[in-house]
């Protein structure tokens, strides 16, 4: 009799078995926690849907590849740019430059410079020192007396936190700390010191995040809180909303965009609360061949800005 | 008044010769640190991307030279 029984039905109660143990595994291993993502990153998604690199005139770019680490680059950027004034209407002066610029990009070491017809030099090194401890130097060097500034950083990467600390010029000294509290929430923090400007800040950051959607939160006691909240409808299409408010200017900005990443094009586009819209459009020609065009308008502060540029390499 | 005052100025004179000592190796090192970062930043500014294009000239597979200039 105990032979007759079909072998369908002690599978059955194995299986159960089975689903209730990968249930108890899917419980929180806390001692297992995935790394968190770089605290200077936090808002990372919000800020590639909702602040695409727009820009008024013509850009070309040409990156030529020598090897499989090294590339130079050639840029020529036209166009109208921005000065700071300090009256509501915006001054704008038509420029011309060419950038040369040469990458060494290798798994421990990668050396970036970028230097103007002006002589201004934008220089990035970011170097593995171990596994754990990054070393990182950004600079943007200028023949003008005081007008340079340069930053290092040291990060060290733990099982499940990151830290980091960082001196600039001007005597600015930096730390912040994110830690993962469950496999989808970390909490972080930051100090730095100004001392030109006898400026100290602490602030305090939380990231939710999950294959759906992330959500992020910063405060900081110069007065900034910075809400934002990314949904990945699908494959191809997000959306992300973004608060800004500034708590001793009582200055509010609000903006919400969407960011499609289809097989030929990536579109972005954002409304804000100031009623600036700003559209970006980077379509692939041909293999290596991108053409870009990018549109910001602000009605209220009557600026429009255009551009459109060609990508090659 | 002019006995106390210049009761003043004499104790800050010897004050200051006895500080002047140790503020002078703080002055010291600034100095030579403002020096050496003043240097550095020459260094970098001329220098960085010539680094940039040695470390990558002699990184496998070596590029050829005419490949720095060409634009193919």
């Amino acid at each position: 009799m105990a032979g007759l029984v079909p072998p369908g039905i002690p599978a059955v109660p194995a299986d159960v078995s089975h689903t209730a143990h990968t249930k108890h595994d899917e419980k929180t291993d806390y001692m297992n926690l995935p790394c968190p993502i770089p605290y200077e990153e936090l808002h990372r998604e919000a800020l590639m849907s909702l602040k695409p690199e727009t820009f008024e005139g013509l850009r070309f770019d040409f990156t030529k590849g020598l090897n499989q680490k090294f590339s130079l680059s050639h840029s020529v950027i036209m166009g109208p740019t921005e000065i700071p004034s300090q009256s509501a209407e915006t001054i704008k002066i038509p420029t011309a430059h060419y950038e040369f610029g040469a990458n060494f990009i290798d798994p421990n070491l990668m050396l970036i410079g970028r230097v103007m017809t002006d002589g201004r030099l934008n220089a990035r090194v970011k170097c593995d020192l171990t596994d754990n401890l990054t070393v990182k130097a950004n600079a943007q060097l200028t023949n003008e007396p005081h007008m340079s500034h340069g930053m290092f950083n040291f990060d060290y990467k733990g099982k499940d936190f990151r830290s980091q600390f960082q001196m600039g010029n001007g005597a600015l000294f930096g730390a912040n700390y994110i830690q993962s509290v469950t496999p989808h929430f970390s909490l972080g923090g930051e100090v730095f010191w100004a001392g030109q400007h006898r400026k100290s800040g602490i602030g305090y950051a939380a990231r939710y995040e999950t294959d759906k959607m992330v959500a992020t939160g910063q405060v900081a006691n110069t007065g900034i809180v910075a809400l934002s909240y990314v949904q990945k409808v699908s494959d191809k299409v997000s959306l992300a909303s973004d608060f800004m408010y500034n708590y001793l200017s009582k200055d509010v900005t609000a903006s919400v965009g969407y960011d499609y990443i289809l097989r030929q094009c990536r579109l972005r586009g954002k409304i804000d609360s100031n009623g600036c819209t700003t559209s970006y459009l980077e379509e692939r020609l041909n293999m290596g061949l991108n053409f870009i065009l990018s549109a910001e308008i602000d009605h209220r502060k009557k600026d429009y800005k255009f551009g459109f540029g060609l990508t090659v390499g | 008044m002019a006995s106390r005052v210049s009761l003043k100025t004499k104790g800050k004179g010897g004050k200051g010769s006895k500080g002047s000592d140790e503020k002078s190796a703080a002055r010291c090192l600034k100095e030579w640190s403002t020096w050496a970062m003043k240097k550095a930043k020459v260094v970098t500014h001329y220098g960085f991307i010539p680094l940039v294009i040695i470390i990558g000239m002699n990184s496998e597979p070596k590029p050829q030279l005419y490949q720095l200039l060409s634009p193919v």
